[in-house]
Parts: structure tokens; sequence; C-alpha cells
């Protein structure tokens, strides 16, 4: 009896958290229909203009949705080589002395707001681009930058979890072979955890696209195609946040296709995941 | 593995001198604006005619941000920047340009010759609405009232206004509308409070033009907005402005320019002037 009790309990809390990404799909999906159903979903997602105010509206979200792929590739383009790296360090170089306090460094990363990452764009790498760069600094770069420190801590954590979980054997063989320890580290370990860190960088894709304040603070969200990394860029979340207040009619049913559309990106790279995980059986996962 | 850093090495540094040789020092104007739904942005829009009404002609490539004082930063940290902000929210941080050779303070807005302001609006159903509503908008044009509005920041418009006094009147009184009123509206609720302890007041900050249709369809007994009402608004609605305020033109404090033609300040929200170089 007292087992069912348990086990009942465990279902429960189980399906607290099933049922809440059932009412958020449900939600967000019906309440983009109408949208899709007034704008039409081809002209919606390959619009390049959004003036929701204007008489007659227009909503396209082309911009951000090239937006958003282009910040979270920088994002990845910052943050993937410095956060295997940094894990590659933590894992197999590190000194036991620095390394609690690195690892206790890394978490407070995770824990840093995102408004905070968002100040410290806006008076530090803003300004710095302005100066040295082309146009104001509010741009891709500045977004992706910020991006790429923030994902940091996920892409470290997991990639350094799944270094650590190779058997030993396979770095030592290697070294018993006669390679250097950076070859067995780079031909052996890495691709031996491949997978762990493919999922600490899907995890952390998932973090930049959703990423909403920062962004907001230094990407300067105009609704343009950015032809160079120096241009403003809006993102799919941004336009989301910059209108969700006031919009009502129509604009908010868009704002909410918008989400949905987000949600699309976000399945995606569950999907993605999904199949590394399955792909791979070896260590490290 | 030597040879994969160096050339990782290599390659980073070129880059990056490429890029900043590339990089010139520009005299471009970092045009500010607000996103497309706030009523400052409206109000500027149409003053400087950004907006005829019905397609809005802001240059695309105008930085947008979220707030006020976001605009305010922003044009803090940039020398290029312009932007625009209720004069509320001016700092010493930043400089504010006079416009066609007009200051924006208090005593030019009354006296009509600074253009770029708005009026601060509650209005009420034109039919059925409850004498409470009408009390508490008669407290807001009071002497009391417009004090609590200068003391806030803005220009009261109503310098004979008359002395309210209690009513005596109960009940619950439920307030919504623009967000750009939060702060006079707080205290102006506060103090008619006092005047009036059994009533209840409730505000929602929606946005103008939300605070209107919750206002129509009778789910909120005044509306706060921060325009002017439109004209099938104002068939519908009975208006009362209780505050002005006057939307000031920013720049960074070491921008040399002191003053601007409304003119210019419109080609420059349109992009038609890209560069600081070309402004008279």
């Amino acid at each position: 009896m007292k087992e069912k009790i348990a086990e009942y309990f465990f279902l429960i809390c189980s399906l607290i958290s099933i049922g809440a990404v059932a009412l958020i799909c449900f939600f967000i999906f019906r309440g983009a229909y109408p949208a899709v159903q007034t704008v039409g979903l081809w002209p919606f997602l390959t619009g390049g203009l959004w003036k929701p105010t204007d008489i007659p509206p227009l909503f396209g979200i082309f911009n951000m949705i090239v937006g958003s792929v282009y910040v979270t590739a920088g994002a990845c383009l910052i943050g993937v080589p410095v956060g295997v790296f940094t894990a590659v360090y933590m894992a197999k170089y590190c000194p036991q002395k620095i390394y609690a306090g690195m690892s206790q460094l890394v978490s407070l990363l995770a824990g840093i707001p995102s408004i905070i990452y968002g100040f410290f764009g806006m008076m530090l790498i803003v300004p710095f681009i302005a100066d040295n760069f082309s146009g104001n600094g509010n741009s891709v770069l500045a977004a992706s930058i910020v991006l790429g420190v923030m994902v940091l801590p996920t892409i470290i954590k997991v990639s350094e979890v799944s270094l650590k979980a190779v058997p030993k054997t396979y770095y030592e063989g290697a070294l018993a072979l006669g390679a250097t320890k950076e070859q067995s580290i780079f031909f052996v370990l890495i691709p031996a955890a491949k997978s762990g860190i493919l999922t600490g960088i899907v995890l952390g894709i998932g973090r930049a696209i959703g990423e909403t304040m920062a962004v907001v603070m230094v990407a300067g969200n105009a609704n343009i195609l950015p032809e160079t990394i120096f241009k403003s860029v809006r993102t799919l979340t941004a336009n989301i946040v910059l209108e969700m207040g006031y919009a009502s009619g129509t604009h908010f049913d868009a704002i909410v296709a918008t989400g949905a559309v987000l949600f699309v990106f976000i399945l995606l790279l569950n999907l993605v995941l999904g199949v590394i995980n399955k792909g791979s059986k070896t260590a490290g996962t | 593995m030597e040879k994969i850093l160096y050339f990782v090495f290599a390659a980073g540094v070129s880059l990056f001198f490429n890029v900043s040789c590339g990089g010139n020092v520009n005299n471009e104007i970092t045009v500010i604006s607000r996103e497309e739904s706030s009523g400052t942005r409206g109000a500027f829009d149409e003053l400087i005619k950004i907006s005829d009404g019905k397609i809005n002609m802001l240059f695309r490539e105008a930085i947008i941000v979220s707030s006020t004082d976001e605009a305010a930063f922003k044009t803090e940290v940039d020398k290029r920047a312009i932007a625009y902000t209720s004069i509320g929210s001016v700092t010493g941080k930043i400089k504010t340009l006079a416009v066609d050779g007009v200051e924006a303070n208090e005593e030019n807005v009354k006296r009509g010759a600074y253009k770029i302001f708005r009026p601060f609006v509650a209005g009420v159903p034109g039919s059925g609405s409850s004498p409470l509503a009408r009390d508490f908008i008669s407290y807001l044009v009071s002497r009391q009232g417009q004090k609590i509005v200068v003391t806030a920041g803005y220009i009261a418009p109503n310098d004979e206004a008359s002395v309210y006094s209690a009513s005596g009147l109960a009940g619950k009184l439920t307030l919504s509308g623009s967000t750009s009123v939060e702060k006079i509206m707080e205290r102006l609720k506060e103090e008619y409070v006092k005047f009036n302890p059994d009533v209840k007041v409730e505000i929602n900050y929606t946005g103008s033009t939300a605070g209107i249709k919750d206002c129509l369809s009778g789910k909120s007994n005044i509306v706060m907005s921060s325009r002017a009402f439109k004209a099938d608004e104002k068939e519908k609605l009975e208006g009362y402005a209780f505050a002005l305020d006057a939307i000031a033109v920013i720049v960074n404090k070491n921008n040399p320019i002191d003053e601007i033609s409304s003119e210019m300040v419109t080609k420059i929200f349109k992009g038609e002037i890209r560069s600081w170089s070309d402004v008279k």
C-alpha cells in the first residue's frame, strides 16, 4: 500500500510538468491561429515588413527569424570554442586548487540574471563596438558576444561532465600508444564525449535563441535584415517583449504567433537533441 | 597541435585588423525611437510628421528601445545619438535641444511656442458615467490635483483651477490606460483617497488604446490616455486634459549642437539625413 501511495504521488508530480508543456503548446498555437488566418502563413513568415500600427497593418516576421538565427549562430561561434576548451581545461588540466574556485565561478555565471548581462553589454560592449568599428554598436555582434558569454556555463558544465565520464582507459590507452596529451584529448577524449558535448551545445543554442532581456538591450531592435554584423537586428523574442504590453487585436495575435514560431524552433532543437542522444550510445551521455 | 593553435590565432588577428581598419570614425547619426505602440512615440511621430495617421515612415535602421529611461541612457553613452523622451525623464546627463529656437519648458508649452507636447487625458463615456468617476476627474483638474501634477514634473494646463472639496461619495472606481501616466496617477490616487476614504481606486496600466477599449466596454470607469483622443474616440468619450507633457528632443552631452529645426528632426527620424555633418 505504502509503495502505491508513493507511486501515485510521483505520478501526479510528473503529470504536472507534462500537463504544463501540453497546456503551453495548446494555448500558444490556439492563440497564434487567428493571426495566421488573418495574415496568411506565408506572408507572415516571409514578409519583411512589420508595421502593426499602420493602416492597413503589416505583419511580416522574416527579418526577425533571420535575426534570431544570426544572433544564435554568432553566440555559438563565440561560446562553443570557449566553452568546450574551458571544459577540456577543467576536466584534464586544471590543478585541484583552482578547480573548486573555477567551478564555482562558472556556476555563478549561470546564475547571473539576464538583465545584468544586458547592462554589461549596454555599458561596455555597445560603446566599444561603436568606438572601434562602424555603426552605433547596437548590433548583431554585440548581441552575439553577450549571448556567447551567457551560453558558456551550459556548454562548460555539460561538456565537462561528459568528458569526465569517458572511461580513463581511453585516455590512458592513447597515452600508452605514444600520443601526446593534446592528441589524446582531441582525437580520443573529445570524440568519445561527442554526444555529451553536442547536447551541451544544443542546450546552449536553446538558451541563446530564447534569451530576451539581454538581447533587447544590446541588439538595437531595428526591423531590418542586417547586411553586416555591425548592423542592428531584432530577434523574435525582442519583438514579443517590446510590443506585448500594448498590443491588442490582430497585433496581439501576431505577437502570440511570433511566440509560436519561436516555440517551433525550440521543438526542432529538442528533436535534434533526441537524435543526437539516440544516434550514439557511446560514453559520456 | 601547435600548428592548429597558431593558425587560429593568426586568423583571429588578421580578421580583427581587417575589420578595425575598415571601421570608420564616422559621423553617422544614431536614431533612437520607441516601439510601435508606445504612447510617447505615437505623439512624437504625429507631431513631427513621421506618421500621417496611416503610414509610419520612421527610419528603418532606427534603434528601438522599450522605455523612456532606456532612450535616455542610450543617448547618454552614444556620442552620435538623438532621441526623444518625456520632459519628466530628462536628466543632467543628456542635452535637450531647442526646437526652432524654442526651449522645451513649461512656459513655452503653455504659450504655445513649443509644439512637441501631448496631453494626459482622463476620459469617461459621454453617456452613463458614474458620479464617482466625474468626482475623481473634478479632483484631477482641481487646484490640489494640478499642484500634484506640477510636483511630479509635468505641466498643469489649468492655472485657475477651483478648489476641490470632499464629495463624501463611496464605492469602487476602476481606471485603466497609459503606462506613462503611472508615476503621476499613483500620487493623485493617494491624495484623492485621503479626501474620500470610502472610495476604493483600482488602476490598471494597459496602454492608452487598450484603456479606451476597456472604458467603452464598461470594464473600467475612467480611461487615462497619454495622447489626445482621435476623432472617432471623441464622439464616444468626454476627455479632460489634466496634465501636459513636453516631449524633449535629446542628444549626447558632447554634441556641439544646441538647437535644431523641426524640419531637420523630421528628416533625421525619417532617415533622409544620416550624418551630423549635414545637420545645420
